[in-house]
């Protein structure tokens, strides 16, 4: 009965704070069409690889039992620090080579690995001749920044490879297909960009409106003294901020379709996942007003929320290299499972991740839960 | 103190104790209001004025107090008495961004909180006309943002907000804290004409001696303890010559010429008062036959009298005598325990 009084006056004064209406609405809208032309993903500095060796010649001028091509996947397992080897495989024919090429692909989609290179079957006998040889990689086109980033990290393993052999041959370096790459007639940049710039800013400006949606309403106490309930109070402003969430999110959505948004996948899927995301912020929020006592306070904890969120989102670190309890505490944190799904669900085209989506789930109500406990024994007092 | 009738009592409180982290805030305090009745909480900061209010107004859990409380017939002790109480009590606070929401319109504020007591907004549109027309307030402000509105307008359509669900108690804090001194009888001329047309029972917690002017009945606290709970008349009449007092302009007053008017032998109960840099007023028994040997005595003791008027003693100045005397009680018992703890030693 006095819900919808209350969600309207949420609405009211959303409404009428000019400054809060531009925040949510206009900000996206310039910091996609900024960053969609201005940014990557993160950068990627270490690559776990899988070699094919097609190579059926023995090297025998340098050792009687190898060939080259071991010699090459020696080096990048033991002697590259930018590389790791997550496998190698010698196919024996055609049959043999698809198979392997087909799973290396799937190594690759599923993330296992960041590249996969094929040695040509006259690896050895080329260099064994001093002829220029080439080495063919494959690397996963999502993460824009790793595809400029391993071809340079290539001359690693080919560099080492030329002081273990003794020879200064030269490689040639072929990505005849990019897994995954944003086609080139598509808008690269926003697509590239848009995991990372969309989640960060549906999150952080709905954490943003909402982390002082208790804190800062000062007749907040007084509206105690009615019938009113602490619970309702609190729903109101969840069901308040989520329509203006959605309002957000769609608004997005639409924006970036216009700036040429390239989706593999579901756009059902997509649009789900930034609803799951923006609720998860509103939660975080509330869950901020909650427990602030000032508005100055409530502030700074969005701020070191957002910056912990951001930080540990997987864009800018690999969330892989860290240790296992840091890896907990980053999974637990809601860009690490938006930024994913989105790249998945756009670039993939993969059905959406249910486990990422049910830890999406499962932050937005912790915190909400966590919220309402924390307005629960807030003390209001007029 | 008068119990009227019961049927008309809307709240009664029977010996009231507050007690925070082992501190008695309130201290074995009764009283009881009857319906249409303006009641006027007076003290100093720490009288314990706001936390009577807090009990009543269902914002102090039971564990924190004792006695019988009955607001509306129903106890605040029991938590499912809160949203019953609560529907039936109005609040305004000192501060009117409290009460308000600054961004939305007289009349939207009006819909926030009528919806708050589950009001149809049609009913509650009605109710704020009428009272934003008993408050003067002009009829173009309505639809415009509060934060354009002045601050007596504020206060008005604040007040409004706190009746908008018709209660039978409006508590009122502090209603002329913040407001200029010529709007202050203003705002206490509103507050009664809300009583007389409405009949609703008000408290009002105050500082403002001048809310004396429109109260039924005045409490006086200090220290946790009501000293009195009476109408405005009877207080002042209690004081000797039925309140009558003489106000000396004295030359270089200072404490030890008002201990030597304190000494005069012809009238042992003789109470001062200093109300100004060189003006003290004095009440005393047999005011008519003390007075000219008052000025006799005072003018034997080196006393230079400037001027000297008589008046009948305000609410403010029964307030000092009785905080006074309170503390002076308190002087000498703390002066007894003293000399006991001596003699024990």
């Amino acid at each position: 009965m006095y819900l919808s009084g209350l969600v309207k006056k949420e609405f009211g004064r959303i409404k009428s704070d000019k400054r809060t209406l531009v925040l949510i609405f206009a900000i996206p809208i310039i910091l996609i069409v900024i960053f969609g032309l201005t940014s990557g993903g993160g950068p990627t500095a270490y690559f776990n690889a899988a070699i094919i060796t097609r190579d059926k010649e023995l090297c025998n001028c340098y050792n009687s039992t190898d060939g080259y091509d071991d010699i090459f996947i020696e080096v990048v397992d033991d002697d590259c620090e930018a590389w790791g080897l997550f496998d190698d495989f010698e196919s024996e024919d055609d049959d043999d080579y698809d198979k392997i090429f087909d799973k290396c692909v799937e190594l690759l989609r599923d993330e296992i690995i960041d590249v996969f290179i094929i040695l040509p079957d006259d690896f050895s006998e080329r260099i064994t001749n001093d002829n220029d040889t080439e080495i063919i990689y494959y690397i996963d086109g999502s993460d824009k920044q790793a595809k400029d980033a391993v071809e340079v990290a290539l001359q690693e393993p080919i560099g080492k490879f030329r002081l273990e052999i003794g020879k200064t041959v030269n490689f040639t370096t072929m990505t005849p297909y990019l897994e995954y790459e944003v086609p080139f007639w598509e808008s690269q940049v926003l697509n590239y960009a848009f995991a990372t710039i969309a989640s960060m800013l549906i999150l952080g400006l709905l954490m943003n409106l909402t982390s002082l949606s208790i804190v800062s309403e000062k007749p907040l106490p007084r509206m105690l003294l009615t019938p009113t309930a602490k619970d309702e109070i609190i729903l109101s402003k969840l069901i308040a901020n989520t329509i203006i969430m959605i309002l957000q999110v769609t608004e997005i959505f639409i924006m970036s379709a216009i700036f040429g948004l390239y989706c593999l996948g579901s756009l059902f899927e997509l649009y789900l996942v930034l609803l799951m995301t923006g609720f998860c912020g509103i939660c975080m929020g509330l869950f901020i007003s909650a427990i602030s006592k000032t508005e100055q306070v409530a502030n700074q904890l969005y701020m070191m929320f957002f910056i912990i969120v951001i930080m540990f989102s997987g864009a800018f670190i690999n969330i892989e290299s860290l240790p296992l309890a840091m890896q907990i505490i980053i999974n637990s944190l809601p860009l690490s499972h938006s930024i994913p799904l989105i790249v998945s669900i756009t670039m993939k085209g993969l059905p959406i991740d249910y486990a990422h989506l049910a830890s999406l789930a499962l932050i937005s109500t912790t915190f909400a839960v966590m919220a309402y406990i924390a307005f629960r024994f807030k003390k209001v007092e007029v | 103190m008068s119990t009227g009738n019961l049927k008309d009592i809307v709240v009664n409180v029977e010996n009231l104790e507050v007690t925070f982290d082992e501190k008695k805030i309130i201290r074995n305090v009764s009283f009881n209001v009857r319906r249409g009745e303006i009641i006027g909480f007076f003290g100093i900061s720490g009288a314990g004025k706001t936390t009577i209010i807090r009990v009543l107004t269902c914002q102090i859990s039971k564990k924190n107090w004792t006695g019988n409380v009955n607001v509306t017939n129903l106890s605040p002790g029991s938590k499912k008495n809160y949203a019953k109480i609560l529907s039936n009590i109005g609040y305004v606070p000192q501060l009117e961004e409290l009460n308000l929401y600054y961004d939305l319109t007289p009349l939207k504020n009006v819909e926030v909180f009528a919806s708050c007591y589950g009001m149809k907004k049609k009913e509650a549109k009605n109710i704020a006309m009428e009272l934003f027309s008993i408050l003067d307030i002009p009829e173009d402000t309505w639809n415009k943002p509060l934060k354009k509105m002045s601050g007596g307008e504020k206060k008005r359509v604040s007040m409004a907000i706190g009746l908008i669900h018709k209660p039978d108690i409006l508590f009122l804090d502090e209603p002329t804290t913040g407001v200029d001194a010529a709007k202050r009888y203003d705002v206490l001329s509103y507050l009664k004409k809300l009583n007389r047309r409405l009949g609703t029972t008000m408290f009002l917690i105050t500082h403002d001696m001048e809310a004396a002017l429109i109260v039924d009945r005045a409490a006086i606290l200090r220290d946790g303890k009501l000293l009195e709970f009476d109408s405005n008349s009877n207080l002042i009449t209690s004081l000797p010559n039925n309140g009558l007092v003489a106000r000396f302009s004295i030359e270089n007053l200072n404490e030890e010429k008002i201990n030597i008017i304190k000494r005069f032998p012809n009238a042992p109960n003789i109470k001062t008062i200093r109300v100004g840099n060189e003006t003290l007023e004095v009440l005393m028994d047999d005011f008519e036959k003390n007075l000219s040997k008052l000025i006799q005595f005072m003018m034997e003791n080196g006393l230079k009298i400037n001027a000297m008027s008589r008046d009948v003693a305000a609410f403010r100045r029964y307030f000092q005598l009785r905080i006074q005397e309170e503390e002076e009680k308190e002087r000498l018992i703390r002066i007894q325990q003293d000399a006991i703890e001596e003699v024990e030693i």
